[in-house]
């Protein structure tokens, strides 16, 4: 803000402000500071996208996630070619079979594309039926076979499910999970954060002394020892919430740090000091002078805590730690590949790796450009 | 009266203006400066031309904002990549059009041939490195001698720049140093290398008052003996006065009128140059009726913090006194000021009263009521009649809310007005009687300047309706002419209302202008206090006759 000084005849200086800023919320602020960061954008576009894909997992999956085929089949690739290798314009993958033939060296059957047998693709066709939210019966799908025939276009896995349809489904645990854990973890490091810091004094100490004992914790065993706690035959909706508070219990002690420091730096500037000089409440104090400057930096905090709590989804899920089948996540999914054998021959089982790789950048630059617009005077 | 008080303090070895016809040292012309900003650009510096000779010293005077910082830095080659120098403007020194310079060749010039000292400090000191590394690096830089030669050369300009104890401060680092001493060091690294052109960049403003007038002597005694140019930016009328010989005014990134300081003080000519010259804070208080009843009474205030010394295993816990025992009786209607210079206690010792700390011993008075020891509730009745401005409006206003609700808030805690309709009438009176148009109530602080803000912390603080306001430097951080007009603006509404207050400042001239009675507080006590024409024309003590000589003769 380019501050007007020196002439001051009041009067013309706020007409010409009125016409500069339009009386500009803070919301919008923030908005025209964010839309200057390219990572930014690029990251709430595929926030949105991950989201939309969450939500409406069931339509955006070609495939019904449970569905078993031929295991731990390879991917198919999109092809615009028809057996004799002419142009088509309608897309169509090749399912693998044997062509008949064998290997003249060692005789095994040669495996191949089965060109006789093209899947024509299409968007908006009809598959697997599903009910979307739980009640509204559908079979439309956003892409599949045009016939209905199975498509996987990254693959099985060793059950023989389609692994794109399960990766889409377990977008769905693994953000509700992360955006379950941060809401938890929000509410419970500001809160803290605000009290000790405002406080301040002996319970800030005693406060503090606590946070320090939280965040010193080896995190790992005891994650592991506190899911284990949970009798395998606890109903999945039991074990997910479980797992929710354990992430949470560890995680706001550094929420609550960050907070803290902020209301302290806050807790002594004029304009509270003006409220207590009018005679303000400590509460009135807190949450219309405090809490509002603090929000920003919280919500930059939520950004980027998100995606710790995804890879660390990832990792426990990976150890078998934290959603138990039939529930699908990216971490269970990766679970798959922990033996040698199965990746060297299976590679493209890895691939909800990069739906996690995608996820973490996207709330990442999310972040970082929220960061740098969320204090726009 | 212009001419007669120049006279009086007009330096004894003026520049000769006969010289000014020769060919100048430096000559800039058709300067102009623009930012790449969000929306466009701004123009911060528009075609301005200046001219300096061997041996004087020009100012260039203007409020902030009115471009001459960036006009130092455009001479420095010190702008950012935002800014765009127009095509035809040229900066010539020795003959050459610097401004066509390499970049290479700008450094080499840079603290070689043309120095800066800047405003503040503590930040152009690197807190890392001792204060001799730190100069010898600044020679070494431009010129190759011997680390040992650097060294002592690094003396020899300690003793120039009148540091106590040079040898010692060598090896010592930043914080070792007070404000002044740090200033004193900027300076002997900005002459490291006989530089021809000096530009110091409001040199004293975050100095102490007594401090800015050793600087200020200092600069220009090093310029007499070396013979240096100088080009001293500031918004202060009385350095210009004293300390240059030819001013150049600046509003708005435009230069408006250029003279001779005699003649610049003597004929003004632009009406923003009179307008600047007829803001220092003029008038008196007027004399309080007779019989004026004491409103506020104070004795034996006593504030302390606790600091620990020592370590872990053997605590230490020593007591600083920040104010020790103080008294003071403030009468209705009557303006008392509080003197002193940066930690000095005085701020400390005004929020005590308003309970704003805790004080470790006291016995305060409002209007009969003891005001000590009571909690935040039971001060809540209180807090209607005794209302408190602060020195920064920018840090005062709470950004997230609006004028409406930050002045409203007062009245909703105390409550006031019956309905929001009523309460709204009364925050736009508010606003009103602190000159602000009343339909700024769904605006946000930062669409505001300084001054504005601060007529917006004034009118939280009159809607209440108080008695009694404890104004804590309210102008220090505005401008001349802003400063000006909040202090009409203060003076009507006490004649309005019949506000009693205690003005807490280090500025004798505002405290001249508008206090009735004075205190002078040194290191936590009081060490004069009195009538405030008495104070300033006769000051008893050695302390106040040095702030009065620094407030009424150079700052």
């Amino acid at each position: 803000m380019v501050a007007v000084h020196g002439s001051e005849t009041e009067a013309t200086v706020v007409d010409n402000r009125q016409k500069a800023h339009s009386n500009e919320r803070y919301a919008a602020l923030v908005w025209r500071r964010f839309r200057r960061s390219i990572t930014g954008m690029i990251g709430l576009i595929l926030i949105i996208m991950l989201v939309l894909m969450a939500v409406f997992a069931d339509f955006f999956a070609p495939m019904n996630p449970m569905e078993t085929h031929e295991s731990f089949s390879p991917p198919q690739a999109i092809s615009f070619h028809d057996k004799d290798g002419n142009v088509t314009f309608t897309p169509r993958v090749y399912a693998t079979a044997e062509t008949g033939e064998l290997d003249p060296v060692t005789f095994q059957p040669v495996v191949g594309p089965d060109l006789e047998h093209p899947r024509l693709l299409g968007f908006f066709v009809k598959g697997a039926e599903y009910r979307l939210f739980g009640f509204i019966s559908m079979d439309r799908h956003f892409f599949g076979s045009t016939d209905g025939q199975p498509v996987h276009l990254l693959g099985t896995d060793k059950f023989g499910r389609d692994v794109l349809s399960r990766a889409i489904h377990g977008a769905r645990i693994s953000l509700a999970i992360a955006l379950s854990v941060v809401t938890v973890v929000t509410v419970v490091g500001t809160s803290v954060g605000l009290v000790s810091g405002y406080f301040g004094g002996a319970a800030d100490a005693w406060i503090q002394r606590f946070v320090d004992i939280v965040l010193a914790f080896p995190q790992l065993p005891l994650y592991l020892a506190l899911t284990s706690l949970i009798p395998v035959t606890a109903p999945t909706n039991v074990f997910l919430t479980f797992v929710v508070v354990v992430m949470s219990a560890l995680g706001w002690a550094q929420m609550s740090r960050e907070v803290r420091g902020k209301t302290l730096a806050l807790a002594r500037i004029e304009y509270v000091r003006a409220a207590i000089a009018v005679g303000a409440s400590d509460r009135r104090i807190i949450f219309q002078h405090i809490l509002p400057n603090v929000m920003s930096h919280v919500i930059v905090a939520v950004s980027l805590q998100i995606p710790t709590v995804i890879l660390l989804e990832s990792f426990l899920g990976f150890l078998g730690f934290a959603v138990k089948p039939p529930l699908i996540s990216w971490g269970l999914m990766l679970q798959d590949t922990a033996t040698y054998s199965v990746i060297g021959s299976y590679p493209w089982i890895l691939s909800p790796v990069a739906f996690v790789l995608v996820a973490v950048f996207a709330f990442n630059a999310l972040g970082d450009g929220l960061r740098d617009a969320v204090d726009p005077y | 009266m212009a001419l007669a008080r120049l006279n009086a303090f007009a330096p004894e070895t003026r520049f000769d203006h006969a010289n000014r016809n020769g060919d100048p040292i430096l000559d800039a012309r058709h300067v102009a400066v623009t930012f790449k900003v969000e929306h466009g650009q701004v123009e911060a510096v528009k075609d301005i031309s200046f001219q300096l000779y061997q041996g004087e010293t020009i100012a260039i005077v203007g409020e902030s904002g009115s471009g001459k910082s960036v006009t130092a830095r455009t001479v420095m080659g010190l702008l950012t990549k935002r800014a765009r120098v127009s095509a035809d403007a040229t900066i010539t020194f020795n003959g050459q059009n610097i401004l066509k310079f390499s970049p290479k060749a700008r450094r080499a010039l840079r603290g070689n041939r043309i120095s800066m000292i800047f405003q503040e400090p503590m930040s152009s000191l690197n807190p890392l490195y001792t204060i001799g590394s730190q100069i010898v690096e600044a020679i070494r830089v431009h010129s190759r001698i011997s680390r040992t030669e650097a060294e002592a050369r690094a003396l020899e300009l300690l003793r120039q720049v009148q540091i106590p104890e040079p040898e010692a401060r060598l090896k010592q680092y930043p914080h070792q140093l007070s404000g002044g001493q740090r200033q004193r060091v900027m300076i002997a690294m900005a002459l490291s290398n006989d530089p021809d052109v000096l530009i110091a960049d409001e040199p004293t403003t975050a100095l102490d008052v007594t401090v800015q007038a050793q600087i200020l002597n200092l600069i220009r005694d090093l310029q007499q003996a070396r013979g240096m140019a100088v080009v001293l930016i500031t918004h202060g009328l009385t350095i210009v006065r004293k300390f240059s010989d030819y001013v150049y005014v600046m509003q708005h990134g435009e230069m408006r009128e250029h003279n001779t300081t005699p003649a610049i003080f003597a004929d003004p000519r632009h009406p923003y140059t009179q307008k600047l010259l007829a803001s220092e804070p003029q008038g008196r208080a007027r004399p309080l009726p007779n019989g004026a009843s004491p409103l506020l009474i104070a004795r034996g205030v006593k504030v302390s913090f606790m600091m620990q010394h020592g370590g872990f295993f053997k605590p230490d816990m020593r007591e600083l006194v920040a104010v020790d025992s103080l008294g003071l009786t403030l009468c209705r209607h009557e303006t008392l000021g509080i003197v002193g210079e940066s930690g000095s206690g005085k701020t400390t010792f005004g929020q005590s009263l308003l309970r704003l700390n805790e004080p470790a011993a006291a016995e305060i008075l409002f209007d009969g009521e003891r005001v000590d020891g009571r909690t935040r509730k039971e001060m809540q009745p209180l807090r209607a009649r005794m209302q408190i401005v602060f020195q920064d409006p920018f840090a005062s206003l709470n950004p997230r809310m609006t004028i409406g609700q930050i002045i409203e808030e007062g009245l909703i805690v105390n409550g006031i007005g019956k309905s929001r309709a009523e309460r709204l009438d009364r925050v736009q009176d508010a606003l009103e009687a602190a000159g602000m148009p009343g339909n700024i109530l769904s605006r946000f602080p930062h669409e505001f300047s300084g001054g504005q803000r601060q007529r917006i912390a004034i009118a939280r603080a009159v809607a209440l309706d108080p008695e009694f306001i404890l104004l804590d430097e309210p102008t220090s951080a505005l401008d001349l002419s802003v400063q000006a007009q909040i202090i009409e603006l203060l003076r009507k509404l006490q004649d309005e209302r019949g506000l009693s207050y205690l003005f807490i400042s280090h500025d004798l001239k505002v405290v001249r202008a508008l206090c009735h009675r004075v205190i002078v507080m040194q290191h936590g006590r009081i060490v004069e206090e009195g009538p405030v024409a008495d104070v300033l024309s006769n000051p008893k003590t050695e302390y106040t006759q040095r702030l009065v000589k620094a407030a009424f003769e150079i700052a």
